[in-house]
């Protein structure tokens, strides 16, 4: 399968009609396309499987050009197509996909499908244009690509991620399938499976007329079978379960060493929080100290007050010359009585007289001398609580500060553990996980041998069953005939799959050389790619020191290498003309991500590329176009650019 | 009605003042824990500031001193209701008279200017501690700040030798 040209009307990005040819030149047989991300690189990949298959990996499942869109009024239609020429197995084919679609006047959904998917094939013959009927769609398509094996050919860039990813992670066995759809190990396959059931059906033949027990026996070896079956599917579940649980502990591992730092640091960040929570407790005993010296602040601000009062009040000569709790009357009462409290008498004229009366003037009611004194000994109290009153509350302020700033640079010394811990994991919960891990690997190896031994014990009775069987039958002619010919089916049943599993081995061990061989011509002996029975790749370091390079390089390499091997491989066989492996050329049109390669690499991509398949198209970035164009330049046979007018996400033109 | 006897009442903005006053800040702390203790400290910051205030309903808020509460703080109420007296030179030139106002007219007929003059000073106190105190602040983490700043202000303009003041006590004793 050759591709020719691709026109695209209404597609995403590719406004209006559009078309794409591409070089079929056996000499110039590379086109270019050049285009900054976001100009439908990816677009474009996905178009060819749009085409062929009704499938998109988009997330908006809406085709319809968004800038056609802007331009239609409420229930127009407009329709989306994609029509591939490509010549197969020498007859040109047209495929055609198109779809309706219906503006509408809401906003939350402003366009809407219109009918279904239209699919056509057509092929020149003759000079005449032929359709291929509507009920032979999907087989013609089978025959031309299969789907399962269009993701081999058609590759954008995050595909390459993930397919190699699966393929280093030992999930193989879907590109296994591929390889021997590829290499024609398809028709064995089918060979092999038809003589299964033939076996099977041949059971069901005995006669049982001349023995219940043949009855008998054939329905236990059938129970067997069955059981037999059912543990063969459960052992390939364990191991794909092996393979999954192998891999996540490994991951956790590796993130375990990586994240051991955080065991530190999250040790670090607890103690910090334990330590602001300490200085929060002790900030509000500061403050509450401080708030307690403050209830002496009356009496502190009126100190000023006091001082000018008590001045004054000496100045005056307003002091205190009463007799604490002497008032008028005692004095009355001591006059009267003739006789004064220390025993002298007091008479009208004597001095003791002449001094009580004096003292009139200074009790009360006439004198506020009492008043004075009581407000002096206020003053010494209130001076009294007073004193250390600033003191106290400044030296409690200094506590608050310094608790302030110990606790800011304690959130700050968080924040910075913070930090260092963002992006790592819990160890502890990662330790934990692991456990759950392996105990679930030794689950599944316990599983595993009692299914195996299981199966054993299985095996060993429905073979003796079998034999038992096979006695009884041999006593009846017909039973006897049936038998014979089962025997032969079973022969061809052995033969056949003996020279599959030597052809596969065969085939698995020149795919492991070819990919090794494009591997190293791309990369340095370095490494080594070893391809397991389930075409699981291992990449081997085969001497130390290694390149460089990320491993997205090495893994986009690995992909690279395997597609260019089956590719380079289908090619060959297709030459041997008796060869039991026939199968057509394909074309290679890949997402070429040469910025994640260094220079030498690109050199070695760009010049084991054009030779390996007899068709390459590749994306590649603007920025790459001149490293393209000095290692690739006398293989390039078109040259396309898709560029994005103002940088529109919603328009790209091709010239 | 007599001052300091019965219940006490702040109106309009000075009562919404006081509440702020005494309102929970960060870590349930309070500037002033109850209204009673603004009252002790609002006439001497009011008369220091040289700050009076009118009284206002404005906004309709209130706020109470039960009586309970004055009785007890009677002592320091008084004493502050004398000091001003005795010093208020603009209220009252002659000091015999600031005298008879500080020591024999408070409860009578003829101190019903004089209690307005304190009532001012109240008022006008805590206009000066709102001012100082909450007004400043972005958050409650400032109050403590305003706080010693506040205190350390005052320090630094009316800090007083204590010593001198016990020895003009001893001198008032003749």
């Amino acid at each position: 399968m050759l591709l020719k040209s691709l026109k695209l009307k209404d597609f995403r990005q590719f406004k209006g009609e559009q078309t794409i040819v591409f070089s079929d030149d056996p000499e110039k047989n590379v086109t270019v396309i050049m285009g900054d991300n976001g100009t439908g690189k990816t677009t474009l990949a996905q178009a060819f499987t749009w085409c062929l298959y009704g499938e998109t990996d988009f997330d908006d499942k809406i085709l319809l050009c968004k800038a056609t869109l802007r331009d239609m009024l409420p229930g127009q239609t407009e329709k989306v197509r994609a029509e591939l020429t490509l010549t197969h197995k020498g007859t040109e084919y047209i495929i055609v996909s198109e779809q309706q679609y219906r503006k509408t006047d809401k906003s939350d959904k402003p366009v809407e499908v219109a009918g279904q998917r239209g699919f056509t094939i057509m092929y020149k013959q003759g000079g005449q244009v032929e359709y291929v009927k509507q009920s032979q769609l999907d087989g013609r398509m089978k025959e031309i690509l299969p789907f399962e094996l269009a993701r081999y050919f058609f590759f954008d860039g995050e595909r390459i991620t993930v397919m190699s990813k699966r393929l280093s992670q030992g999930k193989g066995d879907e590109f296994a399938r591929a390889v021997r759809s590829l290499l024609g190990l398809d028709a064995f396959t089918s060979a092999i499976d038809h003589l299964k059931k033939t076996i099977k059906d041949y059971d069901k033949k005995y006669d049982a007329r001349s023995d219940s027990k043949i009855e008998d026996y054939t329905y236990q070896i059938s129970n067997f079978e069955q059981t037999i079956e059912l543990i063969e599917m459960r052992l390939s579940e364990i191991a794909d379960e092996e393979v999954l649980v192998t891999e996540r502990i490994g991951d956790l591992q590796a993130a375990i060493e990586k994240n051991k730092k955080s065991e530190e640091l999250a040790e670090r960040e607890k103690k910090l929080i334990s330590r602001r929570d300490a200085l929060i407790v002790q900030k509000g005993r500061n403050i509450t100290g401080l708030l307690s010296a403050l209830k002496r602040a009356p009496a502190y601000f009126a100190k000023k007050m006091m001082r000018d009062s008590l001045q004054q009040l000496t100045k005056t000569g307003k002091t205190d010359k009463s007799v604490p709790f002497v008032n008028a009357e005692t004095i009355k009462y001591l006059i009267e009585r003739g006789r004064c409290i220390c025993g002298a008498e007091v008479c009208t004229g004597t001095d003791a007289c002449n001094t009580l009366t004096e003292l009139f003037s200074y009790v009360p009611p006439k004198s506020i001398g009492d008043s004075i004194a009581d407000f002096r000994e206020k003053c010494k109290e209130r001076v009294r609580i007073s004193e250390s009153m600033f003191d106290d509350f400044e030296a409690k302020y200094a506590d608050v500060c310094a608790c302030d700033s110990e606790y800011a640079e304690v959130l700050q010394d968080i924040a910075d553990v913070g930090k260092q811990l963002l992006g790592m994991d819990d160890v502890g919960k990662l330790q934990a996980d692991r456990k759950r891990y392996e105990t679930n690997l030794r689950g599944l190896h316990m599983e595993k041998s009692d299914c195996e031994r299981r199966m054993g014990g299985l095996e060993t009775e429905c073979k003796r069953v079998e034999t038992e069987r096979d006695k009884l039958t041999l006593k009846d002619d017909n039973n006897r005939r049936v038998t014979i010919y089962k025997a032969y089916a079973q022969y061809m049943y052995n033969t056949l799959l003996e020279q599959y599993a030597e052809e596969e081995r065969k085939i698995r061990e020149e795919l492991e050389e070819t990919v090794n061989d494009i591997f190293h011509s791309l990369f340095d002996e370095g490494f080594m790619l070893e391809l397991s029975e389930r075409y699981d790749v291992n990449v081997i370091l085969s001497d130390f020191g290694g390149s460089s390079e990320t491993s997205t390089a090495q893994n986009i390499s690995i992909i690279f290498a395997f597609i260019a091997g089956v590719i380079k491989m289908a090619r060959e066989s297709q030459k041997e003309e008796n060869g039991l492996l026939v199968t057509e050329p394909y074309p290679f049109v890949m997402d070429a991500p040469l910025s994640s390669f260094d220079k030498k690499r690109i050199e070695n991509v760009c010049d084991v590329l054009p030779r390996i398949a007899e068709q390459v198209i590749i994306f590649i970035k603007d920025t790459d176009g001149e490293i393209a164009e000095e290692h690739l330049g006398n293989r390039i046979g078109r040259r396309l650019t898709f560029h994005a007018p103002n940088n529109s996400k919603t328009e790209t033109y091709v010239s | 009605m007599m001052l300091f006897q019965g219940q006490y009442w702040f109106y309009g903005t000075h009562a919404d003042k006081v509440k702020k006053l005494t309102a929970e800040f960060v870590g349930k702390h309070k500037l002033f824990s109850y209204n009673h203790e603004v009252y002790q400290l609002a006439p001497i910051v009011g008369y220091l500031y040289n700050r009076k205030a009118a009284q206002n309903r404005e906004g309709g808020s209130d706020t109470s001193i039960f009586p309970d509460q004055i009785s007890n703080n009677k002592d320091v109420f008084q004493f502050n209701y004398q000091l001003i007296m005795l010093l208020d030179v603009n209220h009252e030139a002659s000091f015999d008279a600031r005298v008879d106002k500080a020591f024999r007219f408070y409860g009578t007929d003829k101190a019903a200017m004089d209690e307005e003059l304190y009532e001012s000073y109240v008022r006008g106190g805590v206009d000066v501690l709102y001012e100082k105190l909450i007004e400043p602040s972005t958050s409650p983490d400032d109050y403590i700040k305003n706080l010693y700043e506040f205190m350390e202000d005052f320090e630094s303009r009316h800090g007083q030798n204590t010593k001198e003041i016990y020895d003009l006590c001893r001198i008032a004793r003749s």
